[in-house]
């Protein structure tokens, strides 16, 4: 595959004195919308997070059927990666820190 | 649609092709152009991340022009495949499909926006008195050459 969903340069330091927890992960969420067709949001979640079809199937029926999915987590650098990346590919989605 | 050992086999005829050819025009209308970030079609291409304001504007600083970036890249990507006139028959590398993939959705998504679908919108019967029905028959166009090349690639 050629490099579609570059990485933005995460080398910059982050201006802010919040304490967070480093271990509390952040949790990536997948919203519905009524345009994104189904087999499409199930091949972006096999190819951005190498899931198998069975996984990203349940997650994207979560998505259609709830209305919103967690679809990674993890530190707030990987959350925000993987929100830049399914939003390279159109998906509607959102971070948040888990509580 | 057809896969081939050396990826995928589009073809698409002369109108197919010209109707493409248009709707990539109006995409690097959409994100060459300084639309105002309230403007829906811009929030549904470039969502926010964060909902705190301050988490929000420290992404942004981040990822800065990236997003738009590898937006415009796929644009790119289909725009040089398709040429200028005629119908295209040719064959896909695999990294170039997923660029055709990822563009033809934010077509889909601008279209779709603008004309504030729902889902009942989306299953309507064509009615062609419906103003709204050739952009809605050009968005169920794309829907369909996006499902007939993922159905050739899973």
């Amino acid at each position: 595959m050629t490099q579609t969903t570059v990485a933005p340069d995460r080398t910059e330091e982050r201006d802010t004195d919040e304490v967070v927890d480093p271990d509390k992960p952040w949790l990536v969420i997948v919203w519905n919308d009524p345009i994104n067709l189904m087999s499409y949001v199930t091949w972006v979640f096999q190819k951005l997070f190498g899931y198998s079809l069975q996984k990203a199937t349940k997650l994207m029926l979560e998505v259609h059927n709830e209305g919103r999915s967690v679809v990674s987590s993890g530190p707030r650098e990987k959350a925000e990666l993987d929100c830049f990346r399914l939003h390279a590919h159109g998906l509607w989605a959102t971070i948040t820190r888990s509580d | 649609m057809q896969k081939v050992p050396e990826g995928l086999r589009v073809q698409l005829d002369a109108n197919e092709a010209d109707l493409l050819r248009g709707l990539t025009n109006e995409m690097r209308l959409v994100l060459e152009a300084d639309i105002p970030d309230a403007d829906p079609v811009q929030q549904r291409l470039f969502p926010r991340a964060h909902d705190d304001d301050e988490d929000e504007a420290a992404y942004q600083e981040l990822v800065g022009s990236e997003l738009k970036d590898v937006k415009l890249e796929a644009l790119r990507t289909v725009e040089r495949r398709l040429g200028s006139d005629g119908p295209l028959d040719d064959t896909l590398p695999e990294g170039e499909i997923h660029e055709w993939l990822r563009l033809i959705n934010d077509i889909r998504l601008a279209i779709g926006t603008r004309l504030q679908v729902d889902e009942a919108k989306m299953d309507k019967q064509y009615d062609p008195d419906d103003p709204e029905a050739p952009a809605l028959a050009v968005l169920h166009w794309l829907a369909w050459v996006q499902t007939s090349i993922l159905e050739e690639m899973t």
